[in-house]
């Protein structure tokens, strides 16, 4: 649990100089679990095939270095597990009805397929080619890993239905809003993709410091879920209207 | 089998922003008013608190305050020579859905139009002549709305004293007051509430702006910049700048919404009665079909229920008001073949898209801090502003530094040249999230022959129907606006000390998969002739004298300004026209 | 401590850090700071000496009030001031001398105090960590309402959650917004009553919009209810030590 104290030394009006490389290391090492290794993750959806491709292309898509963990670390594979098995993977807010054709680039996304079944069926396809090559995607080089999504992002294969360009734009939104939602939904853990940036958090009121130009906000960030018991919708046990005193 | 129910005086589709407030008028005069909703009821407490409504991944990337694509969606298409095809999740624009409808989770920017717009056609041609209106493109069809803005002067400001905007006026009754828009129309009174304070981006915009001779000022805002108690009684409070305005609904009573300025009030009356997860399927007409006798929905239980109505107010946000028209049979479809019918026709959006300028590390910009309509802007390029003589171009678009939020899944810009993904990039968001100023250009869609809106003839909703068919492209006219005003922009970045500038300016074509605007225009536009507009100008409908059309749909083209305060405006001059002319005498109002 | 150790042993740190890391250090995670120079960092071990003693220019020693740990005593009648803002205490010294905020008691002692006394005693509390006096059990009715309040609100009043600008079970929203959690109920419902009768002013876009719509008991409600909150964050940290 990151420790946090409420302390800020005034330092508003001041014209600042830069020590970011000192700040991360600092936090860095202050903060246990950032640097520690990928969380152990229970998956609900992918298989281990699956996921042993999704670990080690969110690791290139936003890797780890000395200043920050990446989106392996921050369990972004752990958050998409999640979202593809649960109400949005099923096709929640999707317009599912046919006919299906392929579109212009202004039409947006075409496919019959859900988000689940977009991904089981891009990845069974991507594992079936590399199975037939020398080398799994997860035992590749980084060079030849980040090689392989070049050429998924550039389009032209057909992944079982699904072109390898619509996959790999899919994967990399799906890693942005693991590295930096909240982490109540499973990724950003430790929220480290808010402190990398400076991004306070789901606790917002800046009245008072909305015109202290250039001041620095660095207190820890705070999510959804920062209450203690966990909960983060109202406890239906506590009545939105207050009963009237007792006389 | 329909159940009918009871007669009541009012039905209104949608109970957003027009519904909302047409129903209180009303109910006030001692009519029945019924309000259906496709949505859920909701609430600031307990619905909007934080922390629960500050979640960025379910509010601004899951669209939870927004239609439901599952059910209804729509179709769109570049132009007539394409299939329309679903849009099969909302990314362009966001059509809401719930009690409040749009007007819960809007960012509060709140201006009025221009003088000019309102005689558009007339004032251009007046101005530059009419082969200049040709040349600008033969296609355009931008016609003269048959109401004026002085007309609608009074209704402004009561509108802005129904939600306490807050703002400098910079024209009261023709005298320009420094700290406001020179360039406004003239207002009878000051705004009912001082400016938002302004932020750092703002700030260096204001510096950078003035440096060359422009006329920045503050944007008018409907999230409060203090305490405020509307003319019903009803207070708000003051704006924090939490930062998550837009696609949110306000959990401090700060943002003007149905729910702070106008539904507390309704609630209560007698008169009125709110039924939400209702589904309007059409407006039932009589055998001569010059008479609406109610309305059709489907309750959340999927039963269906024939409401019949004396009144039939359309409120339902643009594009749903003109799909309710079509599906009802009112009105000729608009045919872009002949050129002939008028339901669909002029259907207009919003030219978008300013530049990034990235700026010093030292410079921290805080973009969490910020509000829905905190920004300092300029309106030297808006409208019809500046000359337009050797431009070749009709239109002009707001610039301002006008930033909502820092939410990082929407937020994480990079400069141009930098890798889409991995280190590099990553690198490249830490070393900027905090130091990068977003310009916003937005202006003016002229209406082409071209862009219109229809009926699918293949994609159905959930209950069956046709869904509406978008064909929508940006006219030319709209580009060369927008890139003329993107090299001035450029200037003012510099100005700001930007070390890095990515230039904005719209391209062609226009795509439905990144947001730009909610303020979908026309489809059911208001005029003098029944041949080229739907609704006269009371947005009453010609065909029809005893159904209403209220809201956005009645534009002729789009302005250049965020519509919401006057669409609040010609709602109430509408409802004063219903009140003082059609219930003493119920038939047309104007005989064309 | 652990941390401390290898904070220090990092030069870099100690050109922009030195005396406030001492003070700050038993803390954990530190708030950092960036500054020119030649600026004026606040010394917090200067702080624990006004603390202690008062100036000379005739500040009393804020420990008379308010203990040298900042948890003042349990009569309730002087705010815990221990793990506050800095920021957010600065400010209400500032706006005691000024006139914007009033007492009796506090504006002289504010008057007495320099600018940098200000922000030397701000940053000694602000560092310090205080054990929660023993009270009197609160009414479990009571808290419950509090609770509510703090959380969800009042519909039919127009009051949103306390929590939205309060922080997470009340523990703040640093640097502006000070905590709540573990302040003295008697305090909160004497503050509220300032807001309510316009004597406090130094938020008036909030606090007192607020104030007036709470009567009696929705005072003494949240005011038990904060009261016996310990910040879930400080909870946690307190699991985390055993």
């Amino acid at each position: 649990m990151i420790k946090t104290i409420s302390a800020a030394v005034l330092t508003a009006g001041l014209p600042l100089e830069s020590a970011k490389t000192d700040e991360h290391a600092a936090i860095a090492a202050t903060t246990p679990s950032i640097g520690a290794a990928a969380p152990p993750t229970t998956y609900l959806f992918f298989n281990p095939e699956e996921a042993a491709f999704i670990e080690a292309a969110v690791a290139r898509l936003i890797p780890a270095d000395d200043q920050w963990p990446g989106a392996l670390e921050a369990a972004v594979p752990n958050y998409m597990d999640k979202q593809l098995a649960g109400a949005w993977g099923a096709g929640q807010r999707l317009y599912r009805s046919g006919p299906w054709q392929q579109g212009t680039p202004s039409q947006g996304y075409q496919l019959p397929f859900t988000p689940a079944e977009l991904f089981h069926t891009a990845l069974a396809a991507i594992n079936k080619e590399l199975a037939q090559a020398s080398t799994p995607f997860a035992k590749m080089s980084a060079d030849q890993q980040d090689a392989y999504l070049r050429s998924l992002e550039a389009g032209g294969k057909n992944l079982g239905g699904v072109p390898s360009d619509e996959f790999f734009a899919a994967l990399w939104a799906f890693t942005v809003e693991g590295f930096f939602s909240d982490p109540v939904y499973g990724g950003n853990r430790d929220m480290v993709g808010w402190r990398m940036i400076g991004f306070p958090g789901a606790y917002a009121s800046y009245y008072d410091l909305v015109d202290q130009h250039g001041i620095k906000i660095d207190r820890p960030p705070m999510s959804l879920a920062e209450d203690a018991h966990g909960h983060m919708h109202a406890d239906p046990g506590i009545p939105a209207y207050l009963p009237p005193p007792k006389q | 089998m329909a159940t009918r129910l009871k007669p009541v005086d009012v039905v209104t589709i949608g109970v957003g922003l027009t519904g909302s407030l047409a129903a209180l008028e009303l109910v006030e005069t001692g009519l029945k008013v019924v309000g259906l909703e496709r949505g859920a009821g909701r609430d600031t407490v307990p619905d909007f608190q934080s922390p629960a409504i500050h979640d960025e991944l379910r509010f601004s990337i899951r669209k939870a305050n927004m239609q439901d694509n599952a059910k209804v969606a729509v179709t769109f298409r570049n132009n007539a020579n394409q299939t329309a095809l679903p849009i099969r999740r909302w990314e362009s624009f966001l059509p809401g859905q719930g009690l409040g409808g749009a007007f819960v989770h809007w960012n509060g920017q709140s201006f009025r139009a221009q003088v000019a717009d309102f005689i558009y056609k007339t004032h251009i041609e007046q101005r530059y002549g009419k082969k200049f209106l040709d040349a600008c493109g033969p296609e355009l069809t931008i016609q003269d709305w048959d109401v004026t803005y002085d007309e609608l002067e009074p209704h402004y400001d009561r509108f802005e004293c129904l939600l306490g905007v807050s703002g400098k006026a910079g024209n009261i009754k023709g005298q320009i007051r420094p700290g406001g828009n020179p360039f406004e129309a003239p207002r009878s009174r000051e705004y009912p509430n001082p400016p938002m304070k302004e932020p750092y981006f703002g700030a260096i915009f204001r510096k950078g702006a003035e440096s060359l001779g422009y006329h920045p000022y503050p944007q008018p805002s409907a999230n409060l910049s203090r305490p405020y108690t509307n003319p019903l009684g009803l207070q708000l409070q003051a704006c924090v700048f939490c930062g998550f305005c837009e696609r949110y609904a306000c959990e401090h009573y700060a943002k003007a919404s149905p729910q702070t300025t106008i539904l507390p009030v309704l609630l209560k009356n007698p008169n009125y009665e709110l039924r939400t997860n209702c589904e309007v399927l059409r407006i039932n007409l009589d055998n001569t079909r010059t008479k609406a006798t109610g309305v059709t929905y489907v309750d959340a239980a999927g039963q269906e229920y024939e409401q019949p109505a004396e009144l039939v107010l359309i409120t339902a946000f643009p594009l749903n008001n003109v799909r309710t028209l079509l599906l009802s049979g009112i009105g000729k479809p608009y045919d872009p073949t002949t050129g002939e019918g008028v339901v669909g026709r002029n259907y207009t959006y919003q030219t978008t898209g300013g530049p990034t300028v990235f700026m010093d590390e030292s410079i921290n910009i805080n973009p969490f801090m910020a509000s829905g309509a905190n920004g300092t802007m300029i309106d030297d390029f808006g409208g019809d502003n500046f000359d337009h003589a050797n431009l070749g171009f009709i239109g002009g678009q707001y610039v301002g530094a006008i930033m909502t939020n820092g939410r990082p899944i929407e937020f994480h810009p990079t400069p141009p040249g930098i890798p889409k993904w991995g280190l590099e990039w990553k690198r490249a968001v830490a070393r900027h999230y905090n130091h990068t100023i977003l310009i916003q250009q937005h202006g003016t869609s002229v209406a082409s022959r071209l862009n219109y809106l229809d009926l699918d003839p293949t994609y159905k909703d959930a209950w069956g129907q046709p869904l509406l068919r978008m064909t929508f492209d940006f006219p030319d006219n709209d580009i060369r606006m927008s890139q003329y005003i993107a090299d001035k922009v450029v200037e003012i970045g510099r100005a700001m000390g930007g070390k890095i500038i990515e230039r904005g300016g719209t391209k062609r074509p226009y795509t439905t998969t990144v947001y730009q605007s909610t303020h979908n225009a026309g489809g059911a536009i208001m005029g003098t002739d029944p041949t080229t507009s739907v609704i006269n100008r009371y947005l009453q409908c010609w065909d029809v004298p005893n159904v209403f059309s209220l809201g956005a749909s009645a534009f002729p083209q789009n302005i250049t300004y965020n519509y919401s305060v006057t669409i609040g405006a010609l709602t109430y001059w509408a409802l004063d026209s219903i009140k003082n002319k059609y219930l003493k005498s119920p038939g047309p109002l104007v005989h064309a | 401590m652990e941390t401390l150790k290898s904070l220090m042993a990092n030069k870099t740190w100690c050109r922009f850090f030195a005396a406030v890391a001492a003070v700050l250090a038993p803390l954990g995670l530190l708030t950092l700071v960036q500054a020119q120079s030649q600026a004026r960092q606040p010394d917090a071990k200067h702080g624990a000496v006004i603390a202690a003693q008062g100036t000379p220019a005739g500040a009393p020693p804020c420990a008379q009030c308010h203990a040298f740990n900042g948890a003042s005593d349990s009569s309730g009648a002087f705010p815990r001031i221990a793990g506050q803002s800095a920021l957010y205490l600065a400010g209400q010294l500032r706006d005691f001398a000024a006139g914007v905020r009033m007492s009796a008691i506090m504006s002289p002692i504010a008057k007495a105090l320099s600018p940098d006394n200000v922000a030397d005693v701000a940053a000694y509390y602000a560092g310090v960590e205080a054990p929660f006096l023993p009270l009197k059990a609160p009414d479990a009715a009571l808290v419950k309402r509090g609770e509510a309040l703090a959380k969800v609100g009042d519909a039919a009043k127009r009051i949103q959650a306390c929590d939205n600008c309060h922080g997470p079970g009340g523990a703040g929203e640093p640097p502006a917004i000070p905590y709540l959690a573990g302040q003295y109920s008697q305090y909160i419902v004497f503050t509220l009553q300032m807001w309510q009768r316009d004597f406090r002013t130094n938020s008036p876009d909030a606090m007192a919009v607020i104030a007036k719509k709470l009567d009696a008991q929705d005072m003494a409600a949240v005011a038990a209810y904060y009261q016996q909150v310990r910040s879930p964050l400080a909870a946690a940290e307190a699991q985390r030590k055993d």
